[in-house]
Formats: C-alpha cells, sequence, structure tokens
C-alpha cells in the first residue's frame, strides 16, 4: 500500500469520525435511531458507539474509493455526498432491515420513512468531504516533502528485452504488458527486423493474389503499444555482462541494449542445405516481401509467356515448382494453381493445358504431420486438379531456369519455391549454450535456456521438451510458439516476483491445411475433416487467429469480395522479379543430366523436414 | 496554494454570481410565497424583508460556491452543473436544517417538512444554475480557446435541439402534457404547443451548444450531461417560465410539481438525446470538415472495439446479478417474462440476464476509457444505471408489453424498488468494467512521457462538471420520488 493510500485511509476515518459526530447528534436530536441493527440495542451508549465505529470505517472507505486530489474541493465534496447517499441505500434500506430479520426496505413507504436518515446521509457525506479534504491538506502542508506530489514515469528499474517479433515475441510482449500494467518499473523492448507481426497461415494466399499484404498483418507498436519497439538487426548478445547489440541499419552506430531477463524467439530462416544455386533463385516464403515479389513474378510469367513464341521458353515460364510437401508447400502449389488457372482466360494465347504445377517431396507421402488417410486425400484432389508429384525425390540445386532433382533429372522452370527445409536463427550460433544438431538453443520445461541466466526462449528458434510426448520436441508451429511465449513471461514475472515457475504444457487442438479452392483438410484432436467442411474451417479458425479487428474485418471483406471478382493480376512492381531479366538465352549454369562433373557438388544428404 | 488575489477574485465573482442568482431565485421564491421562512430569520414579516435577507444569503453563499469551484474547469457548461448541486446541497443544508433549527428548534428532515419545502428546492436549483452560469460569464478570461465559428456551434446545438425536440414532443403528447406549452401561444392548441415545444428544442439545443462547444470525448459522459440538463430545462420550462407566461403563476407547490412530474422523463430523454445528437454531429463536422489533423489525436472508434465490447458484456453480467438479487426480492420477475410472453420466472431470470448483458456492451463502448479510479466508475456507473430506469421500467417495458407509459409520480414511486435495483446494476457494471480496464490497460498510469501528458489531459477532463453530475443524478433520483410520491 502506497504512503498516498495510507494518507487517505487515515484522513477518511478521521473525517468519517467527525461526520459520524455529527450525525450522531443529528440523529439524536430527531430522536431517532440510525444504522444498521441497533435499534435492537438497550444500551443507547452501545448503540452511538457502534455507529460512530460504523462512520470511521465509512469514511476510511471514502478516502479508499475517492481519494485525494489537490485542487478538487468541489469534487471531494460532491463525492462525499454522492458516497453518503449510497450508503443511505445500503444502510438503512438494505442491511438495517436485514439485520432485523426483515427484507431489504426497498419499497417507497420504508424509504419515506427513512428520508431524514437521507438527508442526514447527505449532510454526513458532505461534512465528511469537506473534513477529508481539510486533513490531508493541513498533512501535506505540515510534511511537505514527504510524498511526491506527482507520480511522473519512474525510471525503469528491470528491463526485458525480446528479440523476435514472431508469434513468439509478440506473445511475450503482450502477456507481460497485461501482467505489468500497472508497474511502470519494467522496461519492454522488442527487436525486430519487420516492424509487423506475420501472420504466415494466410501468406500463400497473398502470394496468389487472394488477399492484400497488409491485412495480414499487425504493426507491432499496435500490437503492443506499451512495449518499446526497436525496428533493428540484431548484431550479437553478450550474456557475460547481459547486453544486446542492434543495429538499425548498416549506416548507423551499433545501439547497446542492456537486459535483466532476455527472451529468444528468432524463429526459423530458410536451410538450403548447402545446395548450389538455391539460394540465388529460388523463391521463400517468409516475409511479405517475398510473398509479393513471387505473385508478381508469376503474373509476370504469365505476360511474358503470352508473347513468347518459342515453345521451350513458354514451357520453362509456365511450369512451376514447389520444393517441400509439408503444409506451406502444399498450400503454396494449390493456391498457384488457383491463381494461375483463374486468371488464364485473361491470357488468350495460353492454352488450359500449358501450365504445370510440380510438388517435390522427398518422403513417401505429402503432409506426414497429420495422419494418412487426410493426407491421401489432399494427394488424391490435387492430383486430380493436375498437380504432379514426385515424391521420393530431392532438389539437387537450382538455376535461373532449371531445377535439378533426385539422380539426374531436370525440371524445365524458371520458378522454384523453396519450403523444404528451415533452420533455426543463425545468430543462436553465437550464444554459448547448449543447441541441438539443427540449430536451436535447448531449453527446459519452463523455457529457461539452459546453462545461462536469465535468458527465455520461445517458437522456432528453441527445442523445448514437450511433457505430453515422453520430452520430445515440441513441433514448430504458430499455435505452441504462442503459448510458449505466454508462459516465457508467465515465468519472467514469476522470477522478478519470486514465485514459482510455471511449466510449458500445451497439446496441440489440431492443425488445418488449405488446399485452395473451397477444399481443406482438417484433424482436431482425432476428429478428421476434409472438403467444404474444412474449408469453412480453416477460414474460421485462421481468421478468429488474425490479430486485432481491424484485419479482421479487412479479410474478411477480402474473401468476400473474392467471391464476386476474379482475382487480380495487377503487377506492382516489375523489378521485383530478378529472375526474369536472365530469362531469353541465359545458358544454365549447372551441369545437366545427370552429370557429377568436378566442381558440382552431389545432392546433399539430409533430411527434408515440412515447412513452418 | 492559494494566494490572497486568487482569494479575493474568487470570493468577489462567487460574490457577483450569488448576487445574480439570489435576485432571480429571490424573485421567484417571493412570487410563490416562501420567502416568509428567511424573513422570520431577522424577525421582521414584510415580504420585501424576506427578499433582502435572501439576497444577502445568495451572496454568501455565491462567495463560498465561487471558492469551491475556483480550480475546476472553467467553462459554462461546467460550472451550471456545479451551481446546481451546490444549490441541491444548500436545500439540504439551509431550509431543511439550518433555518428550522433557527427558527423551529429541531430539524425538519421527515417527508411532509420536505414536501412543504419543495418549492424552495426548486428555487435553490434555480439559484444554483443561475449562479454558475454567471460565475461562467466572469470568468470567460480564463476559458478555453473558443471555437472557431460560434455560428457554426449554435447551428448545430440548434439542430441536435431541433431533431430532439420532436422526441420531446412525442413523448410529451403521449404522456397529456403538451397542452401545457400550447397557453403560451396563440392559435390552435395542438399545433401552437407543438410549435412551442419545438422553440423550446431549439434553444434548448443552442443553449447546449453554448455550453458545450467543445463536447467531451466520450458519448457516455455526453448522455450522462444531456439528462441533467434536460433536469434543469424542466425546471425553467414546465415549473417556472410556462407557467410563468401563460397563468402569472409559478409550479412549485407540490400538488403543481406532481401535475408537471410526467413531464420530467420526457425532458430527461430529450436532454440526453440532445446531448448525443449534438456530440455526434459535431465529431461529424470535425472528421468532415476541420482542418486541424495535426492536432487529432484520435486512436480510432475501433480500436480495442471488441475488447471494450467483451468487458461490458462481462460487467453486465455481474450488475445483471446484481440487479437479479433485487428483483426476486421485490418479486418483480414475472415483468421480464411477460416480455417474450412467458410466465415463468427463469425465462424471466434468463431475458434480464440477456438484456444486462446488452446494456452492459453499451456501457462498454459509450464509457470505455472515462473513468481512472473506483469513484468515477461508481459516478459513471450509476448516472447509467438511472438513465436506463428512465428508459426501461419507465417507457421501454410498458411499450413491450402493449401499454402506452405513465409517468405519474405515483407510477415512479410504485417502482421505486426498481430504481434501487437499477442503481446497484450501475455501480457494479462501473466498478466491474473499471477493474476490468484496470487489469489489462489502465491507460492512467503512465509508462512514457508521452503517455503522461495524455493520462493529465484525461485526468483534468475528468474533474469536470462529472462529480457534480453523479451526485445530482443520485441525489434528485432519490428525492424527488419519495416527496412527490407520496
Amino acid at each position: 500500500m502506497s504512503s498516498s493510500m495510507r494518507r487517505d485511509l487515515a484522513a477518511g476515518a478521521a473525517a468519517g469520525l467527525i461526520g459520524g459526530l455529527a450525525f450522531a447528534w443529528a440523529m439524536q436530536a430527531q430522536g431517532l435511531r440510525a444504522a444498521a441493527g441497533l435499534a435492537g440495542l438497550s444500551s443507547t451508549g452501545t448503540g452511538v458507539a457502534l455507529e460512530i465505529l460504523a462512520a470511521i470505517l465509512i469514511g476510511a472507505g471514502y478516502g479508499a474509493i475517492f481519494r485525494y486530489q489537490p485542487f478538487a474541493y468541489a469534487a471531494t465534496i460532491s463525492s462525499g455526498v454522492l458516497y453518503g447517499l449510497l450508503w443511505w441505500i445500503a444502510g438503512p434500506l438494505t442491511l438495517a432491515p436485514l439485520l432485523l430479520g426483515r427484507g431489504p426496505g426497498w419499497s417507497l413507504q420504508e424509504a419515506d420513512a427513512a428520508l431524514p436518515s437521507l438527508v442526514g446521509h447527505v449532510l454526513y457525506g458532505a461534512l465528511t468531504g469537506l473534513s477529508f479534504y481539510a486533513l490531508v491538506s493541513l498533512y501535506r502542508r505540515a510534511r511537505p516533502g514527504a510524498e511526491v506530489v506527482a507520480e511522473p514515469p519512474a525510471a525503469p528499474t528491470r528491463r526485458v528485452v525480446i528479440l523476435g517479433g514472431g508469434f513468439g515475441g509478440v506473445s511475450t510482449a503482450q502477456r507481460l504488458e497485461q501482467l505489468f500494467a500497472r508497474d511502470p518499473h519494467l522496461e519492454i523492448a522488442l527487436v525486430s527486423q519487420s516492424n509487423y507481426l506475420l501472420f504466415t497461415p494466410m501468406l500463400a494466399e497473398v502470394a496468389s493474389s487472394g488477399l492484400e499484404a497488409q491485412h495480414i498483418s499487425a504493426p507491432v507498436r499496435a500490437a503492443c503499444p506499451h512495449t518499446r519497439f526497436v525496428r533493428a538487426e540484431v548484431e550479437g548478445v553478450d550474456t557475460a555482462t547481459q547486453v544486446v547489440r542492434v543495429r538499425a541499419s548498416p549506416s548507423v552506430p551499433v545501439e547497446t541494449l542492456p537486459y535483466d531477463h532476455l527472451a529468444l524467439a528468432l524463429g526459423s530462416v530458410p536451410n538450403f542445405y548447402g545446395l548450389p544455386g538455391l539460394e540465388e533463385h529460388t523463391f521463400t516464403l517468409k516475409t511479405l516481401d517475398d510473398a509479393t515479389r513471387l505473385r508478381n513474378h508469376a503474373i509476370a510469367l504469365l505476360e511474358r509467356a503470352d508473347v513468347e513464341r518459342s515453345a521451350d521458353e513458354r514451357r520453362r515460364m509456365l511450369t512451376f515448382v514447389v520444393a517441400g510437401g509439408g503444409f506451406a508447400g502444399t498450400e503454396m502449389i494449390a493456391e498457384l494453381l488457383d491463381l494461375v488457372h483463374g486468371v488464364l482466360r485473361y491470357y488468350p494465347n495460353i492454352q488450359a493445358h500449358e501450365p504445370r504445377f510440380v510438388l517435390v517431396h522427398s518422403g513417401e507421402r505429402i503432409l506426414p504431420e497429420i495422419s494418412a488417410p487426410l493426407a491421401d486425400y489432399a494427394l488424391r484432389k490435387l492430383r486430380t486438379r493436375g498437380i504432379e508429384f514426385m515424391l521420393n525425390t530431392r532438389v539437387a540445386g537450382a538455376s535461373v531456369d532449371a531445377v535439378l532433382v533426385g539422380d539426374g533429372g531436370r525440371i524445365e522452370t524458371h520458378t522454384l519455391v523453396w519450403t523444404a527445409g528451415n533452420q533455426p536463427h543463425p545468430l543462436l550460433r553465437t550464444l554459448p549454450c547448449e543447441r541441438n544438431r539443427a540449430g536451436a538453443v535447448v531449453a527446459d520445461t519452463t523455457l529457461r535456456v539452459v546453462g545461462l541466466d536469465n535468458v527465455w526462449a520461445a517458437g522456432d528458434c528453441a527445442q523445448i521438451p514437450d511433457v505430453n510426448n515422453e520430452g520430445r520436441p515440441c513441433p514448430p508451429t504458430a499455435q505452441h510458439a504462442l503459448r510458449q511465449g505466454q508462459v516465457v513471461a508467465g515465468n519472467v514475472a514469476a522470477v522478478l516476483r519470486g514465485q514459482p515457475l510455471w511449466e510449458f504444457r500445451y497439446r496441440t487442438i489440431g492443425t488445418l491445411v488449405a488446399l485452395g479452392h473451397r477444399t481443406a483438410v482438417a484433424e482436431l484432436r482425432g476428429w478428421k475433416f476434409s472438403g467444404l467442411l474444412a474449408w469453412f474451417m480453416w477460414r474460421t479458425v485462421y481468421l478468429s487467429k488474425l490479430p486485432g479487428l481491424e484485419k479482421k474485418v479487412r479479410v474478411a471483406l477480402d474473401w468476400t469480395i473474392d467471391l464476386f471478382f476474379p482475382r487480380d493480376i495487377v503487377l506492382t512492381s516489375h523489378a521485383a522479379t530478378p529472375t526474369l531479366a536472365q530469362t531469353i538465352g541465359a545458358r544454365s549454369e549447372v551441369a545437366s543430366a545427370g552429370a557429377t562433373g568436378p566442381g558440382a557438388p552431389a545432392a546433399a544428404d539430409v533430411r527434408l523436414e515440412g515447412g513452418a | 496554494m492559494r494566494t490572497a488575489d486568487t482569494l479575493v477574485r474568487g470570493l468577489g465573482a462567487g460574490a457577483l454570481a450569488g448576487l445574480a442568482g439570489g435576485l432571480v431565485s429571490g424573485a421567484a421564491l417571493s412570487r410563490v410565497g416562501a420567502l416568509p421562512p428567511t424573513a422570520s430569520l431577522v424577525r421582521a414579516d414584510a415580504a420585501v424583508a424576506g427578499f433582502v435577507v435572501h439576497v444577502l444569503i445568495a451572496v454568501v453563499l455565491g462567495a463560498g460556491f465561487g471558492l469551491l469551484v475556483w480550480y475546476q474547469r472553467s467553462g459554462a457548461g461546467e460550472t451550471l452543473f456545479w451551481g446546481l448541486t451546490y444549490g441541491a446541497l444548500w436545500w439540504f443544508l439551509g431550509p431543511l436544517t439550518l433555518m428550522s433549527l433557527l427558527l423551529l428548534g429541531f430539524l425538519a428532515w421527515d417527508v411532509h417538512s420536505a414536501q412543504e419545502a419543495l418549492p424552495s428546492l426548486i428555487g435553490y436549483l434555480l439559484y444554483g444554475g443561475v449562479t454558475g452560469l454567471a460565475l461562467a460569464l466572469l470568468r470567460r478570461d480564463r476559458g478555453e480557446t473558443a471555437p472557431g465559428s460560434w455560428w457554426g456551434v449554435v447551428g448545430r446545438g440548434a439542430l441536435a435541439g431541433l431533431v430532439a425536440a420532436w422526441l420531446l414532443g412525442i413523448l410529451l403528447d403521449a404522456q397529456g402534457q403538451l397542452h401545457a406549452f400550447s397557453a403560451v401561444m396563440a392559435g390552435p392548441a395542438r399545433s401552437a404547443a407543438w410549435i412551442a415545444t419545438l422553440l423550446i428544442g431549439v434553444a434548448a439545443g443552442a443553449g447546449y451548444a453554448l455550453l458545450y462547444p467543445r463536447p467531451p470525448e466520450g458519448t457516455g459522459p455526453g448522455l450522462v450531461r444531456g439528462t441533467v440538463y434536460g433536469f434543469f430545462w424542466w425546471i425553467i420550462g414546465p415549473l417556472t417560465v410556462l407557467p410563468l407566461a401563460s397563468g402569472g403563476k409559478l409550479a412549485w407547490s407540490l400538488e403543481a410539481a406532481r401535475a408537471g412530474f410526467p413531464a420530467l422523463p420526457a425532458f430527461l430523454l430529450f436532454g440526453a438525446a440532445l446531448a448525443v445528437g449534438y456530440q455526434w454531429l459535431d465529431g461529424l463536422v470535425r472528421v468532415l470538415f476541420s482542418d486541424m489533423v495535426a492536432a487529432a489525436d484520435r486512436e480510432g472508434l475501433g480500436t480495442e472495439g471488441l475488447r471494450a465490447i467483451g468487458r461490458g458484456a462481462l460487467a453486465g453480467l455481474v450488475g445483471g446479478t446484481l440487479f437479479t438479487l433485487v428483483m426476486i426480492q421485490i418479486g418483480a420477475l414475472g415483468a421480464f417474462a411477460r416480455l417474450i410472453g412467458s410466465a415463468s420466472p427463469l425465462a424471466g431470470l434468463v431475458v434480464q440476464v440477456v438484456i444486462a448483458d446488452l446494456i452492459g456492451v453499451s456501457y462498454g463502448l459509450l464509457f470505455r476509457r472515462q473513468s481512472y479510479d473506483v469513484g468515477s466508475a461508481l459516478g459513471w456507473g450509476l448516472s447509467y444505471g438511472f438513465f436506463w430506469w428512465i428508459l426501461g421500467p419507465l417507457t421501454l417495458q410498458p411499450l413491450f408489453l402493449g401499454t402506452a407509459p405513465r409517468w405519474t409520480a405515483e407510477v415512479a414511486a410504485g417502482l421505486f424498488p426498481s430504481l434501487i435495483g437499477h442503481l446497484a446494476f450501475g455501480a457494479g457494471l462501473g466498478v466491474v468494467f473499471h477493474l476490468l480496464e484496470a487489469r489489462h490497460n489502465p491507460w492512467w498510469v503512465p509508462r512514457s512521457r508521452m503517455e503522461a501528458a495524455r493520462v493529465a489531459r484525461r485526468k483534468e477532463q475528468v474533474l469536470t462538471s462529472a462529480p457534480a453530475l453523479w451526485t445530482l443524478v443520485v441525489a434528485i433520483a432519490l428525492v424527488l420520488p419519495i416527496i412527490l410520491g407520496m
């Protein structure tokens, strides 16, 4: 309890005493006994004493509820009157009859009988308010330095720094804001390269022109209004001195952020496994920029193919390859097919049979995270639509006009979307702690990073044992990252307040995969759904998870408009497709048709994980 | 921290304002014949002596008023409501307590004495209102910057008043009170009455706009202000000016006030509609025509909209529970059940919970970010609960049940327990909503200098006439039915 609250309580009690004395005198002058349950008391002395006691307590309540405000003379008196009126309702009308065994007396007759008490309460309240103000003013004048007059924003005494602005980081910041809503002594800082929280499940639809890019992301500053947001790259973390070094741009000097607690939520970056040509010639799906570039690229290819005469070049332009048969890859290939076939009518020179869609997957079946029947259903559905599947095949390399697969296969294409591998953020390699084979930091069940003090981790960048699954690592999904972030926040608060830590416990509620064109598959705690119903579920669930009412409305409007109008083929940028700059005439730089000549690396032996 | 200079200025301005208020109210009171008690304070009998004493008392009280409200935010709208509250408080303290002590030797706090003192209640309210307005005029040098165009402001107010007056006319007509307005104008009774009503509406609207050229941010506080403003116009209109103009008498006696009581809810609703309409109109004009783009610090109406709705629903549930307890106690659940044509108390319970939830949601949308501590939350909640007592059992419930609403004093008195229930509902609603807001987003806790500035502005805004409004609403809501109902 702060000193000002103590002062207000004491002054309120004293003021209540003054008011109570006046009230008791007035009631006695009227020949009435007021206040609760005293009519049965024979001794008037005790009755009066109880009345006075009640008045003191009620006065203290006034001090606690209405508090002291300098210069608010009139407000104090009128609040006192209001308070007195409320106690008239609560006391003589309600509690007194109850204590005497009757029901509450709210009828007009009883109110009439209690009118003298009402006037008494009004004057009691006014007197209490006036005395309260006078007492506190005198007290403050007598001890001028006793307390801080205003309460300026105190300098923060604790700092929490969160690295990463994805689901994990933003949910940590939001939960910390809630937990420390009344405590200005904690400063929360969030460092991220992008200033928005990206809603990755809908990224495929952005790439296929089904949604606007800005509508699926919420600015971090809006989602976390009480967090200090730093848009910068993290240069390094010094765990010994508990400092994070960030740099907003290459031309700006490095800034240091000291921390008392650090939360790592850096997520994952694409992993190309050292395969040649992938980093330069593929599209990834990690940011809004990626999705927009892919969309522009696809539409630009359609534009070029419409006037292209060379059959080889047309084939390259109209073949779309996606590597990785996890959620992201499957959704992406389905959306690409929807996009191309949805707008094909604008391009009269492209025949319907020309566009080709290929999904390359290293495993036996696509969508390994969900159950086999649903995965088979997805495979059949997409095959019916015309998507080719190359299963048990790995991508070996890429160039500007071809993709090398497996043992010497070659697909002529200008578009390769890479969703076949993720690795934790490379910054984690610089931390002096234990990491797993993929490079993620190892954390315990309370999400504390093993081996480091006051460092926590959540999301894709961490390996967290799943208590429900015998300690196997939690899957890298958004729903896990979100809840891990909340537990990190709760545990940081627990450490700061000396309370026991929480364990992270979560069982996946369900998984939903969209398959384009009103089809999806969903699995919720064992219940399987497919087709139109699953598609409704997918849209409903993800719409409800979208951060912010504004974005929900915008996405809902986008989807509604999509029902009536075709997809948009507006090219927002020509320069976004460097690959196209090297189209016609460019020679492949990687040896063709299976040759493993000198200098050409063999296809790396890696286990392809599903995309995030 | 008052310097002698401020002391003198506050006293002086207040005394002058009190003089104005005293003259007006003294003239009215002498007309009603309520001044003899005042005269006997100086042991004289002549009405003139009473008048002089009254004016002297008024000057002294006015000086005190000037001191008290000197540091409140200036602006005609604020001091008017402070004046009304001050006048009401002095009615409790003066005629009921001090004067009867001095003259009769005992405290005249029972119902009969209060009923006899009813004319002086209205007189004191009038005194307070005039004093407040006069003080606002005298304090114009401390006023906030004038709006760009006074004509635009008055025009908007008049327009809002016109639309609200149409509503007023319908309500008055339903109560059979419209004829009272016709006596002022010449011509066929009905159309004359309607014209009089519309003129009153325009005047009230223009007056409101002059009082509040810059309406506060929240629609909820505006609604409460409008309600009290309507109450003030009920005193001025049907009780004072109209009877004076038509018959030369004031309608301040008990019987006359009872006869004029049915117009009160009409005026309250009229005031609320006027205030809300004016606020929206002003907001619309500002959005469409204002050039002050840089000064707009709007967060947007939709920000945290879902959260406000959610908190309001939850708070409405809690408040509704309190209300249910009251209703069960007085056995009124059946009325709710009849709303949907059923007879079981369970149906009544469900209906009532749903209604409480909806009202809670509306509270969340209207009053979000308007209360910064439990006291202000209580105040707004109670005022909103009272507003819904007028709108609910008095107006909408009879309508839904198929009968015409009757607003006589007896009906209101009969609904007194429901008033208690609604006040309890409002209090619970306000406090719970505030606690929910505090848990998740206490906007009054500064996190940075920029936020501190915003916090200071909001605090200052809340320290306007809001405390006066809360107290006045509850006091009048409790006292009037008691006095007029028996």
